[in-house]
């Protein structure tokens, strides 16, 4: 069932900067001026990575056969991959009035006979919310029958956003999953990675950095996860959140509930891999292994800028416009002024506060209304590249200047030391081809 | 197919890798083909989120549409009718649309809304097309066909007179916006005035446009379609549109129905235009009809070879797979389809034919040549080293789909030459 209070809770998170002043993300939705995703959304995306469990939906078949295989998180799992796969219950019009809960149960069986996965997670959505379908009992009835977790996630796609939805499965992780298993040794320096999806790969820029530091990734949520490292998630000794703000929470009821403090990090950029490592080093306060991190990270340093050198040539002097959302206004900025670019301007529209406040660290110009000021913007300094959404080619034609789309689904990782060099090399690109000059070009018909 | 098969398959209390899209989507779809249009999907946010980024992938372009996003108390305490004069409200605010295509969602089905009603009241407001589409019925197909039906009933006006060379035409949802504008230019070439509804030859067929709008980007007017009511024929390709040219034609009963269930391969195309000619009572044949339809013949010829022998498996919407698997077979390729949800197509197929989703797919794959399939077909056919075509939606990773023509003779050619040429070179 769906836990009003906890919902209320979640909301007015305390440890979340923007909670004296309500933000827009956390208010209900505005009919007819809405965009992004429902909370079953951001439960999908938080706990889809894990490819050693089974995500079931149940529900009827515009939640998941939209939305199923579109993710490019990748696994280094070596069994069947659940997490470009899509299980749905696939409501009728007959279970809707009757009520679906046995056709959960069928389908819990089914699954358990033809897959024997680690886990199965099971999705509540709208339509099986609202006719009451007791998800609960019957996960509950088949983690008894099949002995492996089943655990309920309810985040039905109208009670909010995708935020929300993301901080409901952490939840759900927390309260069915953590603490459930002991390891054989507790490693001195072990921490959880919360909020990395492994999207493209990003996380396997850092996580080997981190290795070769001496630190044991005991546990993700969810990026390359696995359930059983979850399930001993409560013994690391330190939480580090990347790059995202709904899982938060989790990390401080895990705070109080384990004793583990956690740190926010982003490691986008030279700039911010370094820090990030310095961040979680220094939270154990090892003086070894802080000397080992200096080392590591001034070899890493070097390296990148030996490789970036041929890069720095062609992008040295060049300005660039930023307009994304969330902690990209100022993560991507980073990385951009890392392969010297000199970043003009970002778009702060869709940031948190906390994010305007570090955007302005990085950024001279920080902008709210990308449709007037972004093109003003271009003219007056002379910008040569636009990054945005897709939304913005237009200006960027327009103004004849080169455009890299950000909020596309990328393809390859943009994450770390290793990224920063895919991220100059697609800069680089867009920068040298001819086709945002020739596309804006006049028909023979027009010209006078 | 033996009687435990049957039982395994039918009996299955889950979709695993769904082969299925919800009906809202295909409604979403067919607004789009309305001249600034907005489309309105009455339910939870993400009903609407989804499908706008499945599209936006599919057809890489911007994809309008809003969403009347109900929340846990709306959804228990709102009949519907303050969300959608809300939802109407804040649109108008920013944009003018011509028409707001509302359309319903699971959630808002189960709850029972008055979508009528609400879009009553706000009839001095907004002019509106209401749909009842949830999303635990039907499919792509279902959905669009629904719109277009409601559309017809709700939006055209009543006349008595006829114009012999006007024609309304009524695409299925599988057509690409190119398919479109062929068939329109097909008709036009035959001294006919041409409507497409809905039409996406010029809002979703990717031309660069001046600047993004709120709104679909093109497509029939509103006020096109209100005065359609004295086109001389209607014509629909597509089993699952059939019930919208019954509909007009009841509704219009001076007009003339002329229904195709599939316009790929020789026969269909000679069919199409044995009845468009027979109508127009046509005895001048333009040479360009006669040099494909030769051309045709010919590519029959060249790909029966390597079609001849190959064992093709589809999986897609009823009326695709059932012109696709039709074509093939005219070359001699042995067929197998599934496909994504009940449709009355299932009786006319001439090859092997099964509701399935891709688990089912993969089983049946590894003893065929090639798979014909969406998106999700890539990672199966890679997986068991099959040929692969890619149709259907969604498709995100291929750039092109809206200029894809694979309808009448010409198309045809393009169709089996592709299928012939992926087969030989796999």
């Amino acid at each position: 069932m769906v836990n009003r209070k906890l919902i209320k809770d979640l909301l007015n998170e305390s440890a979340c900067s923007h909670n004296k002043t309500k933000k827009a993300s956390c208010d209900k939705p505005k009919p007819g001026a809405t965009s992004g995703g429902c909370a079953f959304e951001g439960a999908q995306i938080s706990l889809f990575p894990y490819a050693d469990a089974v995500h079931l939906v149940h529900g009827p078949d515009t939640c998941l056969g939209a939305s199923w295989e579109t993710r490019a998180t990748l696994t280094s799992y070596e069994g069947e991959n659940n997490t470009p796969l899509g299980y749905c219950t696939n409501v009728s019009t007959q279970d809707i009035i009757f009520g679906g809960d046995k056709k959960l149960a069928d389908a819990l069986a089914y699954i358990v006979e033809h897959k024997n996965p680690k886990a199965i997670f099971v999705y509540e959505t709208c339509v099986t919310a609202m006719i009451g379908d007791n998800i609960d009992f019957t996960c509950k009835t088949a983690e008894e029958l099949f002995h492996i977790p089943i655990v309920p996630v309810h985040a039905p796609g109208f009670v909010g956003s995708k935020n929300l939805g993301s901080r409901l499965a952490g939840e759900a992780v927390l309260d069915a999953l953590v603490g459930t298993r002991e390891p054989e040794s507790i490693h001195p320096f072990g921490i959880n990675l919360i909020g990395d999806y492994n999207v493209t790969g990003d996380m396997w820029q850092y996580k080997p950095i981190l290795e070769r530091i001496g630190i044991k990734v005991i546990s993700s949520l969810s990026g390359d996860g696995r359930i059983e490292q979850i399930q001993m998630a409560h013994t690391a000794k330190l939480n580090v959140i990347v790059c995202a703000k709904s899982l938060v929470t989790l990390c401080r009821k895990m705070q109080e509930r384990y004793n583990i403090p956690y740190v926010s990090v982003s490691f986008y950029g030279k700039r911010d891999t370094s820090n990030a490592i310095r961040s979680i080093v220094n939270a154990f306060g090892d003086a070894e292994l802080s000397a080992k991190a200096e080392a590591i990270i001034a070899e890493e340093e070097a390296k990148l800028a030996e490789r970036l050198k041929p890069y720095f040539l062609m992008l040295k002097g060049k300005k660039a416009i930023l307009n994304t959302g969330g902690n990209k206004s100022w993560s991507i900025a980073s990385a951009l002024q890392d392969i010297g670019i000199e970043v003009v301007a970002t778009c702060v529209q869709k940031a948190t506060e906390e994010d305007v406040a570090i955007a302005s660290e990085y950024v001279p110009i920080v902008f709210k209304n990308p449709g007037v000021e972004q093109p003003k913007l271009i003219d007056e300094h002379h910008v040569d590249i636009l990054l945005a959404g897709g939304r913005s080619l237009y200006t960027a034609i327009k103004k004849r200047i080169a455009f890299v789309d950000v909020n596309q689904e990328k393809k390859v990782s943009y994450g770390a030391y290793g990224g920063l060099e895919n991220l100059a090399s697609d800069v680089c690109s867009a920068l040298a081809n001819p086709v945002f000059k020739l596309v804006g070009k006049a028909a023979p018909w027009e010209l006078v | 197919m033996n009687l435990k098969e049957l039982k395994a398959t039918s009996l299955k209390p889950l979709h695993v890798n769904p082969l299925k899209l919800s009906q809202p989507m295909g409604a979403t779809l067919a607004f789009l083909g309305i001249k600034n249009c907005m489309p309105l999907m009455h339910g939870a946010q993400g009903c609407a989120s989804f499908t706008k980024v499945l599209f936006t992938r599919h057809f890489n372009d911007p994809i309008a549409i809003q969403t009347t996003a109900v929340n846990d108390i709306t959804a228990v305490i709102d009949g519907g009718d303050k969300g959608i004069s809300e939802a109407v409200e804040n649109i108008t605010k920013k944009v003018t649309p011509d028409l707001v295509g509302l359309f319903t969602t699971g959630m808002t089905e189960t709850k029972g809304d008055d979508i009528k009603g609400a879009t009553l009241l706000l009839k001095e407001k907004q002019k509106m097309v209401y749909v009842h589409t949830p999303d635990f019925e039907g499919g792509l197909e279902s959905g669009w066909s629904l719109s277009v039906q409601n559309i017809i009933t709700q939006l055209i006006e009543p006349t008595t007179q006829v114009r012999k060379d006007k024609v309304l035409l009524i695409p299925n949802v599988n057509f690409s916006p190119i398919e479109v504008e062929k068939l329109k230019e097909a008709l036009e070439c035959l001294d006919l005035v041409v409507f497409a509804l809905p039409d996406l030859s010029d809002s979703l067929d990717g031309h660069l446009g001046v600047k993004q709008g709120a709104l679909s980007s093109g497509g029939i007017s509103v006020s096109d379609i209100e005065k359609l009511g004295d086109a001389g024929a209607v014509i629909t390709i597509g089993h699952s549109v059939k019930k919208c040219g019954e509909l007009f034609y009841e509704k219009f009963p001076q007009s003339t129905h002329l229904h195709f269930d599939s316009l790929i391969g020789l026969e269909a195309t000679d069919d199409f235009y044995a009845k468009v000619f027979e109508f127009l009572q046509c005895k001048s044949v333009p040479s360009v009809v006669k040099r494909w339809r030769a051309r045709l013949q010919d590519v029959l010829l060249d790909t029966h070879f390597t079609l001849g022998k190959a064992k093709i498996l589809i999986a897609d919407e009823p009326d695709s797979a059932y012109a696709i698997s039709k074509a093939l077979r005219e070359a001699g390729s042995t067929c197998e389809a599934y496909i994504a949800q009940r449709s009355e197509i299932q009786e006319a197929f001439t090859c092997k034919m099964q509701i399935g989703d891709f688990e089912e797919v993969e089983k049946r794959l590894p003893e065929m040549d090639m798979l014909i399939a969406n998106y999700h077909g890539e990672r199966l056919a890679h997986k068991h080293h099959k040929a692969l075509l890619i149709r259907g939606f969604p498709n995100y990773e291929q750039v092109g789909i809206g200029l894809r023509y694979n309808i009448l003779y010409e198309g045809s050619c393009a169709f089996l030459c592709e299928v012939n040429n992926l087969l030989a070179y796999h």
